[in-house]
């Protein structure tokens, strides 16, 4: 890893797998040892990346494991919560043995309804219109310069997905959204709410074409045993390995373990 | 040759090393007690390790008697139990174990052992997988070579001294072609001083 000189803004000296390691970006650890492994150090800086999952996979926990481990290095931390009170998700994270209440305290880790926002923004109708998209754009980037936010997750986009209609508008939400996090240096998590099967990882399908990586849970199925199952689909910027791992929520956190290839079919 | 001392060997292993242990089933209840004893008391004791014990053969809380009696503390040794499960043996959990639902769930056995020497950490500690033998039942050779492979890889990274627990009389199985090449020796019990 190169020190010193501020990483590069594009993603053109993206490494591939024979470029050397002072090439790469400068990584954001995710502070989840196994998926910094499996990242190669975590994800490059300043990138958006989709957490897409069924419920129940396990996306809100990684998430916040993500901030929280964020935030215990000193790079403050914003969760933005659509569908559940924040209150509730701070009640959650004391799952977790390594969380100190102090980080939410000291803001650290800062904890954001977003129909809270709304309701200020005066944005009361069903579907955004452009201008509004546009308040909700600066809202969030406001938000992260004024507070300095280095990591950033929206649970979920997919919410608010359901309140922009037009795909153009879609696309343009988040391709505006991520240039502003990048410029400034905040790396995010944008939640996806799929079903079981849904041969796509976001609500429309444009979304995992903008985002720079895209992480899949699912729930796999050995001899009748169920399997929660990781997989990096993409993440621009990193050589980073496409394998299967397994993954466990244990109170000291997230772990990985590789998915065994003989395990792969068998059903219920 | 003369007889090794099973804990003098275990002891003066380099860090991070898996060793394969031959118990003959002829003297299985002799062979498991010389094992234990050498593994739970004299390695086990003398560095103050944390032992993580993988039971698949017999249930946690037989284990947990046996090194009870050999003075094992409760602090000193955590279990994974993949048997009691699917022996309908489950109804007295103990507290310094974890259930995992079934001998086939290699991956959550990683997860598991990884679990529990994150949480009692070492910079020696050990891991007893008893057996490999009861593992070859439930999960097919290509499989169990693979989680052989990867986790002792894992454990070796991380100088634990890892000791898996062989049954064979003279025959050589499949089983044992497989483990022999992932561990760095085997240590036949018959033939070891004791
Ligand atoms: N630290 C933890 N240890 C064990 N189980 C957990 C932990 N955190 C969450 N869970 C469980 O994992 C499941 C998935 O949680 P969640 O992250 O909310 O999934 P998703 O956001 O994908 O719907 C829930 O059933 C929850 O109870
Ligand atoms: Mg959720």
């Amino acid at each position: 890893m190169s020190s010193g000189s501020p990483p590069p803004p594009s993603e053109t000296l993206a490494p591939s797998g024979l470029m050397g390691p002072s090439l790469q970006l400068e990584r954001c650890a995710t502070g989840i040892e196994g998926l910094d492994n499996i990242l190669g150090g975590g994800i490059p800086r300043g990138n958006m990346v989709l957490v897409a999952g069924s419920v129940g996979t396990g996306k809100t926990t990684l998430s916040l494991e993500f901030l929280v481990r964020g935030a215990e290095r000193g790079e403050r931390s914003l969760f933005i919560s659509v569908t559940e009170a924040s209150a509730k998700l701070i009640q959650n994270l004391s799952t977790f043995e390594f969380f100190r209440t102090e980080l939410v305290d000291q803001g650290s880790l800062v904890f954001v309804d977003l129909p809270v926002i709304y309701e200020r923004l005066g944005l009361s109708n069903e579907e955004l219109n452009a201008e509004e998209i546009g308040i909700l754009i600066r809202t969030i980037r406001d938000l992260v310069r004024t507070l300095g936010v280095r990591r950033l997750v929206l649970d979920s986009l997919t919410s608010v997905c359901y309140r922009i209609h037009k795909e153009e508008q879609i696309r343009d939400f988040m391709l505006r959204l991520g240039e502003e996090l990048k410029e400034a240096g905040c790396t995010s998590v944008l939640v996806s709410e799929i079903g079981p099967n849904p041969g796509r990882y976001s609500l429309h399908g444009v979304e995992e074409a903008i985002v720079d990586g895209v992480i899949l849970l699912w729930n796999a199925r050995r001899m009748g045993d169920i399997l929660r199952v990781v997989q990096v689909v993409k993440m621009r910027g990193a050589a980073h390995s496409r394998a299967q791992y397994v993954m466990e929520l244990t109170p000291i956190g997230i772990l990985m373990a590789p998915h065994l290839k003989g395990g792969r079919e068998g059903g219920a | 040759m003369p007889p090794v001392d099973i804990g003098d060997r275990l002891r003066s292993l380099p860090g991070g090393s898996a060793v394969a242990l031959k118990l003959d089933p002829r003297e299985y209840a002799d062979h498991y007690f010389a094992v234990l004893n050498a593994t739970l008391r004299d390695v086990g004791s003398e560095t103050n390790a944390h032992t993580v014990y993988v039971a698949v053969t017999s249930p946690a809380a037989f284990v947990w008697t046996l090194a009870q009696a050999l003075d094992v503390p409760r602090e000193r040794i955590s279990f994974v139990d993949a048997i009691s499960h699917i022996m309908m043996n489950y109804s007295n959990p103990l507290e310094n174990a974890t259930y995992v639902d079934s001998p086939r769930a290699l991956e959550e056995i990683m997860l598991r052992v990884e679990y529990l020497l994150r949480k009692f950490p070492h910079p020696r500690s050990i891991v007893v997988i008893d057996s490999v033998n009861s593992l070859a039942i439930h999960n097919p050779p290509e499989l169990l070579s693979e989680f052989f492979h990867i986790l002792l890889n894992n454990l070796k990274s991380r100088s634990v001294l890892t000791l898996v627990l062989e049954t064979s009389d003279e025959e050589q199985s499949g089983v044992e072609q497989m483990l022999n090449l992932v561990v760095d020796e085997t240590i036949d019990v018959a033939r070891a001083g004791r």
